[in-house]
């Protein structure tokens, strides 16, 4: 046994975040932790690698009670982690990232940079990953930066690494390559923690699972044994349907049509049209050009050719006011940065894209912006307080309900969804699908980029799939995820469909 | 809760305590003189606040007050009747106010970066204009503004009051100050929700710049000249004022009451100390000290509770 925790507890002021936490762990397998979003997994985690302290209970590790009072005791003891969001210094090479903290020193106090960068290439060399010494963090993709933050955990002697959520910002093929690392690790006896939602992924990689449910630990069971119905009753507490199906309307009057879109970077020529009530897929591996497309549309990145028509009046694509102002709503990918003000009320939020319904004459009217709240809170059922909390501390399922609610209340009616349920639970994921589902019936165009295939199987009317900035087919409801995959890593000269 | 509380605890704690420690501080000739003494910076204080929210910051305020004074009083000198030399003033640093908020979105640099730059340039357009030189020709009557008194308050506190009540009804009440919370919150957000972030982020340092000439009319008008080298520093008082009333420097925080506590807290704390006879050395300290203190513990209530 190489790791035992026993009803381990952590409050943070007056609120319980783990306060049953019980987990076993081997050396040599791969152990899943899965749960909802506050179910208390990652401050378990925290508490593992040092990041945290816990209040109570026990933690056994190699047969001996420990406390680890920093990360680098942790570290010391063998267990790393590698985190969900990336912390490195974007201004410094993958093997001054590697070695930071840490770095081998050369003469008088000095850095031995040399021998770093041979340790790192040595290191990067062993694993297979594509990526060289030297080259800056900060121009590394989200995948790139994923693999660096690997190769610091597993330096040298770890016997037990934790991976949080690690796979959620990577690309199928990326996705790959991650499994394939924890195999390597599994193999030479490195106990692994890997905390996901995804489910689809597991079966592959794992040895056995532990399931958390608001701060305690609720089951533990062999991975190959446990059906993804039973696992999603132990993660929710009740019975949920584990795939979410929509009855698709009849499409109605075009909404949004792109012509020939280019950008300088990547897009080459993409065509589209969203009809009213539908909700189209758009498929592709990271890096396809999708976030570009939505971007694009919503005038964030400047277009050398091509044109974007909503209701049949063409877009000049300067700025996303006008993208705005034509009706479109763009959720954006990366909600903490660009969708959500964290530290605003959930009201401010709600009524940010459209003050001016509110502040006639530039005053804001308070209590019609509390009424516009309440409606917003009820409608898309967002879980909170009063409109008045900050919007930061919702669940990550919520905060995304408050950004869509933001452009329900401008009444968008051509929304671009990008990556609408990264990051959130089972639960709340079916309830953005229904608000989707929703705003579809109310007459809205709507395109959901997504990397989970089967999401897009089953909520998508039919699903476009790009490759390398070009919008290479378009597969009809009722295809396999391999009819995708064959789409999305063809080369786009030999199927390029819709030009 | 606590954090708006705490400011006030502490502005409240040294009034009574400086209430029992000198004799001659509970006296409407002294609270007039702190009021007087702390009109200039609260004025910029509150600009200043909205900046602060926003995400940004204004280190030229200071300089404005030497450009804003010296072009009322200029035009003053020059036999323009008192209210429009004060129009003036107000529109020399309106119009500096103007420069900053057009540099910072057109050119993209850092609001920092901006406004070091521009208080060099204004202090040294204000040296250039003056000579160098004071101007001391100033009409008898504008002293009111600094001096003057009305039913026994002195006037300057009722232009902090109107000016206070008009940034408070603007941060809280209109579509400007609520953009100033989300550019300062999460200024990429407010981008994506159609905001027009560079109109507004232009029209706010505008307002400060004209606050800060406002409060450049205020220091001539109590030192009876236009002054080339006025104001200089006064920045940081404003800054102090607004973080120590629980401003953050990382934007969407900020509150006007906050900022007025926060600039009678070190006003009451120089003159306590000169009531009580300490040394203007160990006052410099104290001051620089509080500001530490009060920010510290702000942070140590929101690590409490986590994100």
């Amino acid at each position: 046994m190489l790791l035992q925790m026993k009803g381990v507890e952590k409050r943070f002021g007056g609120v319980t975040a783990l306060r049953q936490g019980d987990l076993e762990i081997r050396a040599g397998e791969v152990h899943l932790v899965m749960g909802e979003n506050g179910a208390g997994k990652s401050t378990m985690m925290k508490i593992i690698a040092g990041m945290q302290k816990r209040d109570g209970g026990a933690m056994i590790w190699q047969g001996q009670t420990v406390d680890f009072e920093n990360p680098k005791q942790a570290a010391q003891m063998g267990i790393a982690m590698v985190h969900q969001e990336s912390l490195l210094a974007p201004h410094l090479s993958v093997a001054e990232n590697i070695f930071l903290g840490r770095e081998i020193p050369g003469p008088l106090g000095t850095v031995n940079r040399r021998k770093m960068l041979a340790e790192a290439t040595r290191l990067i060399a062993q694993y297979g990953f594509r990526l060289q010494a030297d080259w800056m963090v900060g121009r590394l993709s989200p995948a790139g930066k994923q693999l660096v933050e690997i190769c610091r955990a597993i330096q040298n002697g770890t016997s037990l690494l934790i991976f949080d959520e690690p796979t959620s910002s990577l690309s199928e093929a990326e996705t790959h390559e991650v499994f394939r690392i924890v195999r390597e690790l599994r193999e030479r006896g490195t106990g692994v923690i890997y905390i996901t939602h995804r489910m689809e992924e597991l079966r592959s990689v794992g040895d056995r699972v532990t399931i958390l449910r608001d701060g305690a630990t609720v089951h533990t069971e062999a991975l190959a044994t446990l059906t993804r119905d039973r696992m999603i009753q132990y993660m929710v507490g009740r019975a949920v349907n584990s795939i979410y199906s929509r009855e698709p309307l009849p499409p109605g009057e075009p909404l949004l049509t792109v012509t020939g879109v280019s950008t300088p970077s990547l897009l080459r020529h993409v065509s589209l049209t969203l009809r009213a009530g539908e909700i189209v897929g758009l498929g592709g591996l990271m890096g396809a050009g999708r976030t570009e497309l939505c971007r694009a549309i919503f005038g964030l990145d400047p277009v050398s050719s091509g044109t974007v028509e909503v209701d049949g009046r063409p877009l000049a694509l300067r700025n996303p006011r006008e993208a705005v102002a034509a009706g479109i709503a763009l959720i954006p990918e990366d909600r903490q940065r660009t969708g959500l003000a964290r530290d605003l009320p959930i009201g401010w939020n709600v009524t940010m894209a459209n003050l001016d319904a509110v502040s006639p004459g530039g005053v804001i009217r308070h209590p019609e912006e509390e009424r516009v709240t309440r409606e917003a809170i009820d409608r898309l059922r967002i879980r909170c307080e009063n409109g008045r909390q900050r919007a930061g501390r919702l669940s990550g399922g919520n905060q995304q309900k408050v950004v869509i609610s933001k452009w329900v209340n401008r009444g968008a009616r051509v929304f671009l969804f990008d990556e609408p349920t990264r990051g959130i639970d089972v639960g709340a994921k079916v309830e953005v699908f229904a608000v989707m589902d929703e705003l579809a019936r109310q007459g809205a165009a709507i395109l959901m980029v997504s990397s989970e295939l089967p999401e897009l199987l089953q909520v998508a009317d039919r699903i476009l799939v790009m490759s390398q900035g070009h919008l290479v087919g378009e597969l009809p409801r009722g295809c396999s995820q391999e009819d995708i995959m064959r789409l999305a890593t063809a080369p786009p000269e030999s199927g390029d469909l819709l030009q | 809760m606590i954090k708006r509380l705490l400011p006030f605890l502490a502005l409240l704690t040294l009034f009574v305590a400086l209430s029992i420690a000198s004799p001659s501080f509970l006296t409407s000739q002294n609270l007039s003189s702190v009021v007087r003494q702390t009109a200039v910076f609260n004025t910029l204080a509150l600009g200043m606040t909205l900046i602060i929210i926003s995400g940004g910051i204004d280190l030229s305020v200071g300089s404005i007050v030497a450009l804003g004074g010296l072009g009322g009083t200029m035009a003053m000198a020059k036999g323009v009747p008192i209210p429009l030399g004060v129009l003036l003033g107000i529109a020399t640093g309106l119009l500096c106010g103007l420069l900053n908020g057009i540099l910072i979105t057109q050119l993209r640099i850092i609001p920092f970066i901006v406004t070091l730059g521009m208080m060099g340039v204004l202090r040294g357009l204000a040296l250039i204009i003056s000579d160098g030189m004071p101007v001391h020709d100033v009409p008898k009557g504008f002293q009111f503004l600094g001096e003057g008194t009305v039913f026994g308050f002195p006037f300057v506190l009722v232009v902090l009051i109107a000016c206070a009540v008009l940034v408070h009804f603007i941060l809280e009440h209109t579509r400007l100050g609520r953009y100033v919370f989300a550019i300062g919150s999460n200024a990429e957000a407010a981008v994506y929700a159609g905001i027009p972030v560079n109109f507004h982020t232009v029209a706010i340092y505008a307002l400060c710049g004209g606050l800060a000439g406002l409060a450049g009319l205020i220091e001539a008008s109590r030192l009876s000249t236009g002054q080339p080298t006025a104001g200089q520093g006064y920045e940081l008082q404003a800054i102090a004022a607004v973080v120590i009333g629980g401003g953050s420097l990382r934007g969407g925080e900020g509150t006007v009451i906050g900022t007025l506590v926060g600039g009678f807290i070190m006003g009451l704390l120089a003159n306590g100390s000169d009531l009580l006879g300490i040394n203007p050395y160990v006052q410099q300290a104290l001051i620089g000290a509080m500001i530490i203190v009060f920010v510290a513990v702000d942070e140590l209530r929101k690590r409490r509770v986590p994100s």
